[in-house]
C-alpha cells in the first residue's frame, strides 16, 4: 500500500516540490526514512508516531518506509512532519484517496501543527500547481498573500485529516501582514542637506553609496533611512524576499518594506555570502536582496570578505557550493557603506585635531579602497551638524522624498534612458581630455547624471545634471 | 641637484641670518628668494581649520610677492608650503636634517615641487644628516631669523612653533598669531602667545595689511575671478556664502570641477 503526498522545500530561495512517498508493507514493525534529511528531518519519525497516536489513530504496526523525493536533494527542518503523517495515514488506508494538496508543518506530540519555515513556499507551490495547500493555522493568512494560492490553515493533524477526506471548508482569506517593520523617518535627521541629496539620488538610481565622517555624525542614522525612501516591493518581490528569509530560517512576512541588513564586521564570509553545512543557506547579501546591505565600519571588514562581495555585486546572484548541491541565491542589493575617515575619526575635522599618524591614515584609507570603492558612485562626507542655516531641505520627511524617488524611478522606466545632451557630452569629453575623469569614471558619471535628470524628469541629460553628478560623485 | 654651502659673504646668503650670533653657514638646494620672506609655522597635529588657514596664509603671502618660509613638517608647515606653491610663490623650507634628506617622507612630492618651482631647501647641517629630534629646535632659529615676520597658525601648549615664536621675538621679529577657542587643544599655545604680547591676526587679508607695515607695500594683486576661498570650503558652507540653494551650489561646483578650476581635498573644494 502506497501513497505520495506533495510537500515543499526551499532551494536557493525558490520553492521546490518534494514528493513524500510512503509505503506500508507487511513485514514486522519498522519505520524507515530516506531522502537526505538532516537530523530534524530524521527525528520526524518520533514526532509523527506520537502525533498519530495522540490523534486517536493506531499507528500501523507494519513496515513503514518513507522516502523524500528527489532523494538526492538535501533537506532540512521539521516541515515534513505533516506530509509524512498524512502519507502514513493514506498508505495505511485511514485517509482513502486524499485530495491533492501541498502540506507543510511541524507536528507536536499532541497532534497539533506548528509553523516551520516553508509555509510561504507551500503557498507558492499551491499557486503554481493550482492545488490547495495546508499550513499551520497561525501563519495561514500571511501565506495566503501569495497571488493565486489557495491556503487552508490547520491547527492539528485531526483537522488536516478531516480536510483531506473532502470535508468542505472555505480556504483562509489573505491577510496582508500589517507591516511589523517600522522604518525610521528622514525627518529625524537634522541638517545634512548634502548627505540627504546623495541619499535621494542613490535611492532613485540604485547607486551604491559611501558615507564617511567623524563618529556620531549620523552615518548610520542616514543609512537606516534608505529603505524608507525606496519604492515599496511589489507582491511577487515581497514573496521572493520572504522566501529567501525562510531559507535562512528567519521569519519575514511578505511585506512591502524593503529589507535592511547590517552585518557586523566580524561576520564570517559564509554569513555574508551564504554557506551552511549540507543544505546551503543564504547569506547577508541574499537577505538584502531587493533591499539595502549596510556595511558599517567598512575598514574593519577583512579584505577577503569584502572581495567575496564582488560576484554578488556584479552578477546579482551568488553561487554557494556545498557537498551534495550547488545553489544560486539572488543578491541584487543596494550597497551603503560607512566609515570613519581615519582610525581616530577626526581627519579633516574643522574643530578637532586628528591624532593619527599620517602613515596610519594612509593605510586606513587604503583598506577602504579597492574593488568595492570602485562601485561607489556616491561618496559623501557626513560631518557633525553645525550649519542648520541651510533651511531649504531640513526636516523633509521620508514620505516626501519617497514620492520624488518613486516619480524618478517611474520616469526612468518609461523614458528610453541614456541620451546625453550635446552640451553635456562636450563638457564630459573635455574633462576626459584634461584627465579630470577616467574613461570608467565618465561612464559612471553619466549614469549618475541620468538619475539626476530622472529626478528632474528630463529626457536629455543636460550639462547641469552632469555638473551635479560631478559634485556629488565625491572622492575618497 | 647642486648643493651649495653659503656663508655671510655670499650674495645669496639669507640676510636675516646675520642677526644670529656667529651667522651660521647654511646648505642650499634651489634658489633663495630675492625679496623678504614670512614664516608660517604651527603644530603638526592641527585641525582642518588650521590646515585651511595655513594654506590661505601661504597663498596670500605669495600673492603679496613675498617668500613663504616654513619647516616642511606635516600639518601647518606643509599647508603653508602648498598654499604658497598654489599661488605661484617662492617657497623656502628649512630642514632639521641634511638638505638631501626629505623628512617626513610623505612630503616628498611637496619637497620636489618646491625645488621644481624655483624655491629653496635650506639646512644648517651637512648633506646626509638624519632627522634627529634634537636638531629641530635649533633649526627653528634659522626660520625665525630668515623671516621678516613669523605667523603662528595653530600651536598646542608646547611645541616647535612656540619655540620659533620665542626666538623670533628675541631677535626682534614681529610675531603674528591666530587666536582660537580657549578650550581648543590646538589653539592653547596661540592664545598664550597673544596674552604674552603677540599680535592677533584675523585672517589672510588682515595678515597681509599688518605685514605691509613691517615689510612694505605688497605687490599689486592679480585679478582673481574665483569665488572659492584659498582655504578651501565644503559644499554646504559654499552654499551659504554664495547665497544659493544646495542644488544650485552642487551644479556650480560640478561645473568648476569639470573645468578643472577646482579640485578636492577630502570634502573641501579648493582652487587649483
Amino acid at each position: 500500500m502506497y501513497a505520495a503526498i506533495t510537500s515543499v522545500t526551499l532551494v536557493g530561495g525558490e520553492a521546490r516540490p518534494v514528493e513524500v512517498q510512503v509505503h506500508v508493507g507487511r513485514q514486522q514493525e519498522v519505520f524507515r526514512l530516506s531522502g537526505l534529511g538532516d537530523t530534524a528531518v530524521r527525528e520526524a519519525k518520533d514526532r509523527v508516531r506520537a502525533a498519530i497516536a495522540s490523534t486517536g489513530i493506531q499507528f500501523p504496526n507494519r513496515t513503514v518506509t518513507v522516502n523524500l523525493a528527489p532523494a538526492d536533494l538535501p533537506k532540512a527542518g521539521t516541515d515534513f512532519d505533516l506530509p509524512i503523517a498524512i502519507g502514513v495515514l493514506a498508505a495505511s488506508g485511514e485517509i482513502p484517496g486524499p485530495r491533492p494538496a501541498v502540506s507543510v508543518g511541524e507536528l507536536a506530540l499532541d497532534g497539533s501543527v506548528r509553523a516551520g519555515y516553508s509555509s510561504l513556499g507551500a503557498a507558492v507551490l499551491s499557486a503554481r500547481r493550482r492545488i490547495p495547500c495546508l499550513v499551520a493555522s497561525d501563519v495561514a493568512p500571511r501565506a495566503a498573500v501569495v497571488p493565486g494560492s489557495v491556503v487552508y490553515g490547520v491547527a492539528s493533524l485531526a483537522e488536516a485529516v478531516d480536510l483531506l477526506r473532502y470535508d468542505d471548508r472555505a480556504p483562509v482569506r489573505a491577510e496582508p501582514p500589517a507591516s511589523q517593520t517600522t522604518v525610521p523617518d528622514l525627518a529625524d535627521v537634522e541638517g545634512q542637506p548634502l548627505a540627504r541629496r546623495a541619499l535621494e539620488v542613490a535611492a532613485a538610481g540604485g547607486h551604491h553609496l559611501l558615507l564617511y565622517g567623524p563618529p556620531g555624525g549620523g552615518k548610520t542614522m542616514l543609512a537606516r533611512r534608505l529603505p524608507g525612501i525606496l519604492p515599496p516591493l511589489g507582491d511577487e518581490e515581497a514573496v521572493e524576499v520572504a522566501l529567501i528569509h525562510s531559507a535562512a530560517g528567519l521569519r519575514r512576512d511578505p511585506e512591502p518594506v524593503r529589507p535592511f541588513r547590517s552585518p557586523h564586521h566580524t561576520a564570517s564570509r559564509a554569513a555574508l555570502v551564504g554557506g551552511g553545512s549540507g543544505v546551503p543557506v543564504p547569506g547577508e547579501v541574499s537577505l538584502a536582496h531587493r533591499g539595502v546591505l549596510f556595511l558599517d565600519e567598512l575598514a574593519e571588514f577583512p579584505r577577503a570578505n569584502l572581495d567575496s562581495l564582488r560576484q554578488p555585486l556584479e552578477d546579482g546572484y551568488v553561487t554557494v557550493a556545498r557537498r551534495g548541491s550547488t545553489v544560486r541565491f539572488p543578491s541584487r542589493f543596494h550597497l551603503v557603506a560607512a566609515t570613519n575617515p581615519c582610525p581616530c575619526g577626526y581627519d579633516g575635522d574643522h574643530r578637532r585635531p586628528c591624532v593619527c599618524r599620517p602613515s596610519v591614515v594612509a593605510r586606513f584609507r587604503q583598506r577602504v579602497s579597492g574593488p568595492l570603492l570602485d562601485r561607489m558612485d556616491l561618496v559623501v562626507k557626513v560631518g557633525r551638524v553645525e550649519k542648520l542655516s541651510l533651511g531649504e531641505l531640513v526636516g523633509e520627511s521620508s514620505t516626501t522624498v519617497a514620492a520624488r524617488v518613486m516619480e524618478a524611478v517611474r520616469f526612468g522606466a518609461e523614458s528610453d534612458g541614456g541620451r546625453i545632451g550635446g552640451e553635456a557630452r562636450r563638457v564630459l569629453l573635455d574633462a576626459l581630455d584634461k584627465g579630470l575623469v577616467t574613461a570608467r569614471g565618465a561612464v559612471r558619471l553619466a549614469g549618475l547624471a541620468r538619475t539626476i535628470a530622472n529626478l528632474a524628469r528630463v529626457e536629455r541629460i543636460g550639462e547641469e545634471h552632469l555638473a551635479e553628478a560631478m559634485a556629488l560623485r565625491g572622492v575618497w | 641637484m647642486v648643493i651649495r654651502r653659503l656663508g655671510p659673504d655670499d650674495v645669496d646668503y639669507p640676510a636675516g641670518l646675520c642677526d644670529l650670533e656667529a651667522s651660521p653657514r647654511v646648505h642650499l638646494m634651489g634658489t633663495t628668494a630675492t625679496g623678504p620672506g614670512v614664516a608660517v609655522v604651527g603644530t603638526r597635529r592641527c585641525t582642518g581649520y588650521g590646515l585651511g588657514l595655513g594654506r590661505a596664509f601661504g597663498a596670500a603671502i605669495a600673492e603679496a610677492g613675498w617668500s613663504t618660509i616654513s619647516g616642511l613638517a606635516r600639518g601647518i608647515d606643509a599647508a603653508a608650503h602648498h598654499g604658497c606653491l598654489a599661488a605661484g610663490g617662492h617657497a623656502a623650507a628649512v630642514l632639521g636634517s641634511g638638505v638631501d634628506v626629505c623628512y617626513p617622507v610623505e612630503n616628498r612630492s611637496l619637497y620636489d615641487q618646491i625645488l621644481a618651482s624655483g624655491g629653496a631647501i635650506l639646512s644648517e647641517y651637512p648633506p646626509g644628516t638624519p632627522p634627529d629630534k634634537w636638531r629641530f629646535p635649533e633649526r627653528n632659529r634659522i626660520i625665525a631669523a630668515m623671516a621678516a615676520a613669523v605667523v603662528v597658525v595653530e600651536a598646542a601648549e608646547r611645541g616647535g612653533a612656540l619655540i620659533t615664536a620665542r626666538l623670533a621675538a628675541e631677535i626682534g621679529r614681529p610675531v603674528f598669531v591666530v587666536p582660537g577657542d580657549v578650550d581648543r587643544v590646538a589653539s592653547v599655545g596661540c592664545n598664550r602667545l597673544i596674552k604674552d604680547g603677540a599680535h592677533p591676526v584675523l585672517g589672510a587679508e588682515d595678515l597681509v595689511s599688518e605685514l605691509e607695515l613691517v615689510i612694505g607695500p605688497r605687490r599689486a594683486a592679480a585679478p582673481n575671478g574665483r569665488h572659492i576661498p584659498e582655504t578651501g570650503c565644503d559644499i554646504e558652507t559654499l552654499a551659504i556664502t554664495w547665497g544659493l540653494t544646495l542644488a544650485e551650489t552642487l551644479v556650480e561646483v560640478g561645473r568648476l570641477e569639470l573645468e578643472g578650476v577646482v579640485g578636492r581635498v577630502g570634502d573641501m573644494i579648493v582652487p587649483r
